[in-house]
């Protein structure tokens, strides 16, 4: 992970062209929100590692100096990640969905990310950017995601 | 994460703890295959202390039932906790491997 800082609130991440800053960010990310209900942590982890790990996978040169710059927002009941990369456009939300499986021969193992991010998050937004800026990374694509999220506290007491 | 195997009659139990994410499907993928596919046997996995599983886990799973499917074994999973449980009704994993609520239901569906 290139740097972690707090601003006006929000988690903000620089994440590394490697599939290790996808540890390390997601173990930043759930110590900056504190303890959620089960259920949208595990959403949250689960988009977090789909974005993140298919933006290294296939969006970047192998080796290059890009990197994955994150927006972490906790609001009243959801969560807010904003993901920036400079890689290859891809927009998550115009992804054709996998066929149902209908045999193991046929079984198809690429592409299960796209329904585990359309349908684990309770929004999400896609931009493909043009627009620079000063810090010398310049973004080519925005992806916005929400889960709905309660602490933990309250998911006991409910 | 961890992988542990044993028999139970006929049949193949494989016990998998620990995040099943890239970083573990990394660590595991080879054993976990290995731990199935040569014995060829029926095989149910224990998913009990599987806390995180994504698209690369799933992945794992798919590409080690086609393999013991060529070699005429069936594959079933169980204990899978609501959160994991979650993520495999959200692929329809379902449609293609098993998913019982406990090892005797998952036993029962391989045929052991």
């Amino acid at each position: 992970m290139r740097s972690t800082e707090i601003v006006d609130g929000r988690l903000r991440l620089v994440l590394a062209n490697t599939l290790a800053a996808v540890e390390d960010g997601r173990s930043e990310i759930m110590r900056f929100l504190g303890p959620l209900d089960a259920m949208a942590q595990n959403r949250l982890e689960v988009l977090f590692e789909e974005l993140v790990s298919n933006t290294i996978r296939h969006g970047f040169a192998k080796g290059s100096g890009q990197s994955i710059h994150v927006e972490v927002e906790r609001g009243p009941g959801a969560v807010t990640l904003v993901f920036e990369d400079d890689g290859l456009p891809f927009d998550p939300t115009q992804a054709e969905l996998p066929e149902g499986f209908t045999s193991a021969e046929t079984a198809r193992i690429g592409g299960l990310g796209i329904p585990l991010i359309v349908k684990l998050s309770s929004a999400l937004r896609y931009e493909e950017l043009s627009s620079r800026n000063d810090t010398g990374f310049h973004p080519r694509n925005r992806t916005t995601v929400s889960v709905a999220a309660q602490s933990a506290a309250a998911e006991e007491d409910a | 994460m961890d992988i542990q195997h044993s028999d139970i009659g006929d049949v193949r139990k494989v016990i998998l703890a620990g995040r099943l994410d890239t970083a573990g499907v990394d660590l595991i993928e080879t054993r976990f295959g290995a731990s199935i596919v040569p014995a060829g046997k029926n095989t149910v996995v224990d998913l009990s202390q599987v806390t995180f599983l994504a698209s690369m886990g799933i992945r794992m799973l798919i590409a080690t039932n086609r393999s013991l499917s060529r070699k005429g074994g069936k594959f079933a999973l169980y204990g899978a906790t609501p959160a994991v449980r979650e993520v495999i009704d959200t692929v329809a994993l379902t449609e293609l491997i098993p998913l019982a609520d406990s090892e005797v239901e998952a036993i029962g569906i391989v045929g052991g």
